[in-house]
């Protein structure tokens, strides 16, 4: 949350601009990662932050070439993934981990560029 | 009305149909047994058709991709440059080497090449396996059969874009293997289309078919998952349908069963609503769920007669299960999902997901997908870890019997199917 630039989400989007260096990542492996660092309190704050806007967002990105999309799109987007990755844990887990999933733990061998 | 009494038919229990199958209980001494997992290996995995890959996988001629299969071996696949899939066995006709492999030779790895070059003594090969070129011939002997050498060939053949290899030479034919059934059904699934994929991969500590127990039936839910459908478990059974409204078709050794669904969301109009904590509002924003995306593609032509073959009400998806250890899932929503589960020991085996959607064509179908992925594997996880505490427990043999309801009826089957081969391989009687 150290994330002083701007410019670095579409305009309307500026105010989630604090969450991009944690949660703007390309990867499900690096979201997931970045979803156990975090506490359950941390997880929450993001997902309340983003919620808010999550609709106005995907309207928003559907107006774009899914395929073509701008930086700052690209990183709207992988914000929403991040509110995906952190949705079970704030609505339903009540923790980052999956209850009762002990040590498993699954590699990400293939995923789609975008 | 509940989703018990909307779906139930009472059809009367599935197990007593099948002649083959008793009701009594259980032994899995073929789950925990050493001696078992070197038969079964011998008798089944050294014979049988294994899926390997698919043809994505190979989308140009000179493509290849190597798998690493415990105790079976390492082995190549390639796009020659006649454009055939070939499985080669990844060792050096000089002596012995790994042919194909990078930084760490028991990692598989993936690449383009015109012709593969071993590491020790440079010996080259087309990717049809032939040897092209021995480095200092002229230093070998009368005795060198030039035209014969080879990284030898296994079969290889391609059903629906899944590659298939066979270790043995006197197998059935592929399609002959999968039979009529599983022929017709399959291939009027569009695989073709299914283009974005993930590959989630892990080890699991536990015999390989109670991994693939955990998927073939539907009586866990309630309570391994529940909490994803309602902490108070009585709440949560409510919500799984009832065990008469799934379709079972067991015909040896393959099996399929079909599986009802929730309907899918009202096309949006307007808004979900101010934001919550709440799941089911995040499933109504992203318009999706465990069950899939729920605006379904029509352009895709999934949805043939083939689907829902025994013609269950609230259809979701059918699940077919190829034998040894693969499961194809296609899903009426429009995307499909490979299980596998390839033994490496007899308490562990690699587990591996595949989930295959269409390309997106908008931002919000692309999110769909993220969400229908992440619930898939956060429901695995939870599976992964229980075979792993069934596992461990049967090893112990503290109980010797286990006890097996009518809903578990696939169970039954596979464990017969999988005994009576290596049965019939040791009898030498193998059909």
């Amino acid at each position: 949350m150290t994330t002083t630039a701007t410019g670095l989400l579409p305009e309307p989007f500026r105010a989630l601009e604090p969450w991009v260096t944690d949660w703007a990542l390309a990867t499900r492996e690096e979201r997931y990662q970045k979803r156990l660092s975090k506490t359950i309190d941390e997880l929450q704050a993001f997902y309340d932050a983003i919620a808010p806007l999550a609709e106005d967002a995907i309207a928003y990105l559907d107006t774009r070439d899914v395929h073509a999309l701008s930086d700052q799109d690209t990183r709207l987007l992988h914000l929403l993934y991040s509110m995906i990755m952190t949705s079970y844990p704030v609505n339903i887990f009540k923790q980052p981990r999956i209850p009762d999933s002990g040590a498993a733990y699954f590699d990400t061998a293939v995923e789609p560029a975008l | 009305m509940a989703i018990q009494e909307r779906l139930a038919t009472g059809r009367g229990k599935y197990t007593p149909g099948y002649p083959d199958l008793d009701t009594g209980p259980v032994s899995y001494e073929d789950s925990i047994s050493e001696e078992f997992f070197q038969a079964e290996r011998e008798a089944i995995f050294k014979r049988t058709w294994l899926k390997v890959g698919r043809v994505e996988q190979l989308p140009r001629n000179g493509t290849f991709f190597t798998r690493e299969l415990v105790g079976l071996g390492s082995i190549v696949i390639t796009r020659h440059t006649d454009g055939q899939v070939y499985a080669l066995h990844n060792i050096c006709a000089h002596r012995g080497n790994k042919v194909v492999w990078q930084e760490h030779p028991t990692n598989e790895t993936q690449g383009t090449a015109r012709q593969f070059a071993c590491k020790y003594h440079g010996w080259r090969y087309g990717l049809d396996g032939k040897c092209s070129y021995v480095t200092k011939r002229d230093e070998f002997f009368e005795s060198l059969p030039d035209d014969q050498l080879a990284m030898p060939q296994l079969r290889c053949e391609v059903f629906a874009g899944f590659i298939f290899v066979n270790f043995s030479t006197d197998a059935p034919p592929l399609r002959e293997f999968l039979g009529e059934k599983l022929t017709a059904e399959l291939e009027s699934w569009p695989f073709e289309k299914f283009t974005n994929h993930w590959s989630f991969r892990t080890k699991v500590k536990g015999n390989w078919k109670i991994g693939i127990d955990a998927l073939l039936e539907w009586y866990h839910p309630a309570y391994v998952h529940g909490r994803f459908l309602n902490t108070n478990v009585a709440e949560a059974e409510k919500l799984v349908p009832p065990m008469d409204s799934y379709h079972y078709d067991l015909f040896t050794p393959h099996m399929l069963t079909s599986v009802p669904g929730p309907p899918v969301l009202k096309k949006k109009t307007g808004s979900v609503g101010p934001a919550a904590r709440d799941m089911n509002w995040a499933y109504r924003l992203f318009r999706a769920g465990l069950f899939g995306p729920d605006d379904i593609r029509t352009d895709l032509g999934h949805l043939t007669d083939d689907r829902n073959p025994g013609g269950i009400r609230a259809w979701s998806n059918d699940q077919y299960w190829l034998f040894p250890n693969l499961s194809i899932q296609l899903w009426g929503r429009g995307y499909y999902i490979t299980y596998q589960y390839i033994p490496e020991t007899v308490g562990t085996h690699a587990y591996e997901v595949d989930i295959y959607f269409p390309e997106p064509r908008t931002a919000s179908e692309r999110l769909a997908q993220e969400l229908v992925v992440d619930s898939t594997i956060e429901f695995a996880m939870q599976d992964t870890n229980t075979v792993e505490a069934t596992w461990s427990q049967l090893n112990n043999r503290a109980l010797q019997t286990f006890h097996l309801s009518d809903m578990e009826l696939m169970i039954r089957q596979f464990h017969k199917v999988v005994r009576d081969a290596v049965a019939a391989h040791q009898a030498g009687s193998e059909k």
